[in-house]
């Protein structure tokens, strides 16, 4: 992973990933038999982590941390999510970095083992999204209200014509009673 | 009664291209009895959807295991309410299942309006019939829930078979909320075909007026609360069978189910626009469009497969059928648009910026900001995919980060909008609406974090429910006030009276008030906690102040499973509580287990208790507890929400003032002509 590797050996790189994929998956599987499933403890930190990776077991589209595996013999986290986490306690020992210990998963798993996008290169148009419609959209309102509100200032000076009076007795009698309706 | 349901079907479809075919026709010549003839081929449409339907639950409940999809979904010991569900547990029948829900909505909509609005509805019976040929046309060619369970022979020659006993039903939709849960959702979907039949017609045919609105609110509210009710029910089965101790963990499919969600409330919003003030007509109209063209787009995600989703269980490749009847879906509503926009002209003029025109105007930004961003959240890994080669997830934390701040917004509008005026909202109004329930709100906020609360969108959440929630109940109490002066009832007495004579404006206060529960539920996720413990028989866990003592364990044999059950004792303060049963759930026929979660709910939390399953080196039974605070807010608010809407739907009931103005003697002055009488009265479009 140190150096970049020349592009006619990309596809023999994918298959050594794919391989080594399986085989840390595979390493994962059998780890209950050498850890008890459900007495295991994780650090905080591991699952502050694994909060943040998706569990890898293809069957179901959790967080490591939060993998409860529905349908399952074993209702908690799988093996897959153990395993991740397991890992995860193995790089905090090592006194890695959070954003190394995710950046060390998606080395082993590819990108598709992030929980969020990260933050950096195309994915952050994941996160650029939501704020550009909001701000975008705000501006629309605003720009329409405005031109409703000249629009309706405007069409008050133009009409010349004088509205057929109205008895001050009768709009001041009506006025109250809007008034009354209306507050409560 | 296969061969009764495949016939039924294909007569189904032929009835539905007349209704279509004569339908046009009979616009183009006006002919009453074309008009009449596709009016009652779309009636007969409906009648034999209902036949096949009722056909295939015939299958189920006699155990007809020489049909394919009965074999995949059922078997002989499940239970008959598991029968019904079964209908729509796969691809085959649940798409049967929506054309039998579309077909309860347009015969309803055939017959309400048989002999009214002539000019418009054969327009939307075109429409209509249009939306059901599609779902005939894959019940019929694409996905028939009839075909004979068969293996290829010699020569290439079909043998059919007939299997002793089924596979039996996913055990996850073995639960009471699966039998009502997807025909909610479903009727959610499928009840918006309603606004957008009339919302295309209407502009098709430039009906006249705002009669169109009229004439399909109580249709939209009805799809809407639907949608709402199949929401939650999800997120509860979710809580209450997933054993993972959540209720949304933002799956693609649920993601499809929320987006017309968010769109058909915006409409219901934005559409009083329309009635009161004659504007966004054009806004209304793409609104309707854009919540239909969702809903097919939500049952197209569900069933192509095109992203990934826990909920695998009904995938298939009409993925390109629903892209194609979206896209012509889609050309014909701009070719609509396009053709007829001067029919759409507006009257737009505000007089003030603060008025309720442009909360009305945000509200529905932030709805649409909503949904646009769970849309690109749900569809960015295939983007992703599309244009760097790396498939990059999107998962819950992404849409927990972007959804929190919009979903505070909207709450915010929520206490705001209601209150403010039509056209101008002046600053003393501003004073008087608003200065106590700001009070009352931060003053919660201040309680709340002098308390210790340091999760801040916990905290912003708490202080806009206590701010929403005053303001609502301040325009309660102001009038039932009047009321009261006049009447001298009780408070209750004049609130339900008040709520009675504007059902509409008060309806949505009670809705406004079920989504402060729902939000206050959801504020709580912030402080939930877990513990998970391999056990043996009287060892005990600490959660919060709860103790938890497994006392017992033992074996139950069911007729369709076997269940493995905990007993564990709850104790608070070393004081026995109660027994909690927890179990696991081995399914015979397929071999899968499922969690059945013992749930101690209050208002306050959830302690929630979960059999995991056997730690295979110890053969301990392993709990998972968790102390979820505040959850029970969220299922009271969908309750809430119902009760709202229910009650918005109710026509508005007469003032006594009205009725009997002699016996009962007003302070109200005599009325100027070409006055309303009295507001509150008025055909409530507050």
């Amino acid at each position: 992973m140190a150096s970049s590797p020349p592009p006619f050996c990309e596809k023999a790189m994918t298959r050594n990933r794919a391989l080594r994929r399986t085989l840390v998956l595979l390493g994962m599987a059998t780890l209950p038999l050498i850890v008890p499933v459900g007495a295991q403890q994780f650090s905080d930190r591991a699952k502050k982590i694994g909060f943040q990776l998706k569990c890898m077991c293809g069957s179901c589209s959790m967080t490591a941390a939060g993998c409860s595996h529905p349908g399952g013999e074993f209702s908690g986290p799988c093996p897959t999510a153990k395993g991740m986490l397991q890992e995860a306690d193995q790089h905090v020992a090592k006194g890695e970095t959070d954003e190394q210990i995710v950046q060390a998963f998606a080395q082993e798993f590819g990108t598709t083992v992030y929980a969020e996008p990260p933050k950096s290169g195309f994915s952050l148009v994941a996160w650029a999204m939501p704020t550009v419609y909001l701000v975008l959209g705000a501006l629309v309102v605003i720009f329409v209200i405005s031109r409703w509100v000249k629009k309706n200032a405007s069409e008050t000076t133009a009409s010349a014509v004088p509205a057929p009076p109205i008895a001050p007795e009768l709009l001041e009698r009506a006025r109250k009673l809007a008034e009354r309706a209306t507050e409560d | 009664m296969d061969v009764f349901g495949s016939f039924a079907l294909l007569l189904a479809f032929v009835c539905a291209v007349y209704a279509v075919v004569g339908g046009i026709a009979a616009i183009v010549t006006r002919h009453p009895l074309l008009v009449k003839s596709a009016r009652q081929a779309g009636m007969a449409t409906c009648g034999l959807i209902f036949l096949a339907t009722f056909s295939l639950e015939y299958l189920f409940f006699t155990d007809n295991f020489s049909i394919a999809y009965v074999v995949s979904h059922s078997n002989r010991d499940l239970s008959t309410f598991y029968k019904i569900a079964a209908l729509w547990s796969g691809m085959e029948g649940s798409l049967l299942f929506w054309s039998f829900l579309l077909a309860v909505y347009v015969l309803s909509v055939l017959i309400a309006y048989r002999n009214k609005n002539g000019e418009l509805m054969p327009y939307v019976g075109v429409v209509m019939a249009g939306v059901q040929l599609f779902f005939l046309t894959l019940n019929n060619f694409v996905e028939s829930p009839f075909k004979a369970l068969a293996t290829p022979g010699a020569g290439g020659v079909m043998n059919f078979i007939t299997r002793a006993d089924g596979n039996g039903l996913n055990p996850l939709l073995q639960y009471p909320e699966m039998v009502i849960h997807p025909p909610n959702l479903y009727s959610g979907y499928t009840g918006f075909t309603i606004p957008f039949a009339f919302a295309l017609g209407a502009l098709l045919a430039r009906y006249p007026g705002e009669k169109w609105i009229h004439l399909t609110r109580k249709w939209t509210m009805i799809a809407w609360m639907f949608q709402s009710m199949g929401i939650l029910l999800g997120a509860h089965w979710a809580y209450a069978v997933l054993g993972w101790g959540g209720y949304w963990g933002w799956d693609p499919v649920e993601n499809a189910s929320l987006l017309p969600w968010l769109t058909g409330t915006a409409f219901l919003h934005s559409v009083m626009m329309q009635e009161k003030r004659g504007m966004m007509k054009v806004w209304n109209v793409w609104l309707v469009f854009c919540t239909f063209l969702l809903c097919m787009l939500g049952t197209f995600l569900t069933r192509s497969g095109v992203v990934s989703s826990v909920h695998a269980f009904a995938q298939s490749n009409i993925g390109p059928w629903f892209v194609a009847f979206m896209g012509i879906t889609l050309a014909v509503c701009l070719g609509a648009y396009l053709k007829n926009r001067d029919y759409l002209a507006s009257e737009n003029q505000l007089d003030s910026v603060i008025s309720r025109e442009s909360s009305f105007l945000f509200n529905n930004l932030l709805f649409l900001v909503a949904c646009v961003a769970v849309l690109s959240g749900t569809l960015f890994p295939v983007f992703s995919e599309w244009f760097t080669g790396n498939r990059i997830s999107v998962g819950a934390p992404y849409f927990n980060r972007v959804n929190i701040p919009i979903g505070l917004l909207i709450l915010f509008l929520t206490g705001v909008g209601p209150l403010l005026a039509w056209r101008k909202t002046s600053r003393e109004s501003l004073k008087r609406n608003f200065g106590w329930p700001v009070l009352i709100g931060l003053l919660a906020g201040g309680v709340a974090f002098a308390l210790g609360f340091r999760a801040y969108y916990s905290l912003a959440s708490l202080i806009l429910c206590v701010f929403v929630a005053a303001t609502i109940l301040l325009e309660f109490y102001r009038g039932s006030r009047v009321i009261r002066a006049r009447s001298g009832a009780s408070f209750a007495a004049c609130a339900i009276d008040l709520t009675m004579r504007n059902t509409r404006r008060y309806g949505g206060y009670i809705i406004h008030m079920g989504m402060v529960f729902v939000f206050l539920g959801l504020a709580g996720t912030a402080f939930n906690r877990d513990v998970q413990k391999s056990m043996q028989v009287g060892d005990s866990m600490q959660i919060g102040p709860y103790t938890l003592v497994l006392q017992a364990t033992d074996s139950k044999p069911e007729k369709n499973y076997t269940a493995q059950r905990m007993m564990v004792e709850v104790l608070r303060g070393n004081q026995p509580m109660m027994m909690l049963f927890p179990e696991k759930r081995n399914f015979l026929t397929n071999k899968e287990n499922g969690t059945m979660v013992a749930i101690y709910s209050t208002l306050k939390e959830d302690l929630y208790v979960v059999f995991a399953g056997i730690d295979p080196d110890t053969q301990q039974p392993v709990i998972h507890a968790y102390l979820n605070p505040l959850v029970k807010w969220i299922w009271f608010g969908g309750v809430t929400v119902v009760f709202g809407t229910l009650i918005a739907l109710l026509p508005n009931r007469r003032s006594v003032l009205v009725l009997a103005p002699a016996q009962q003697p007003s302070t109200v002055e005599p009325v100027p002509h070409g006055v309303v009488a009295s507001p509150i009265l008025r055909e409530g479009h507050d």
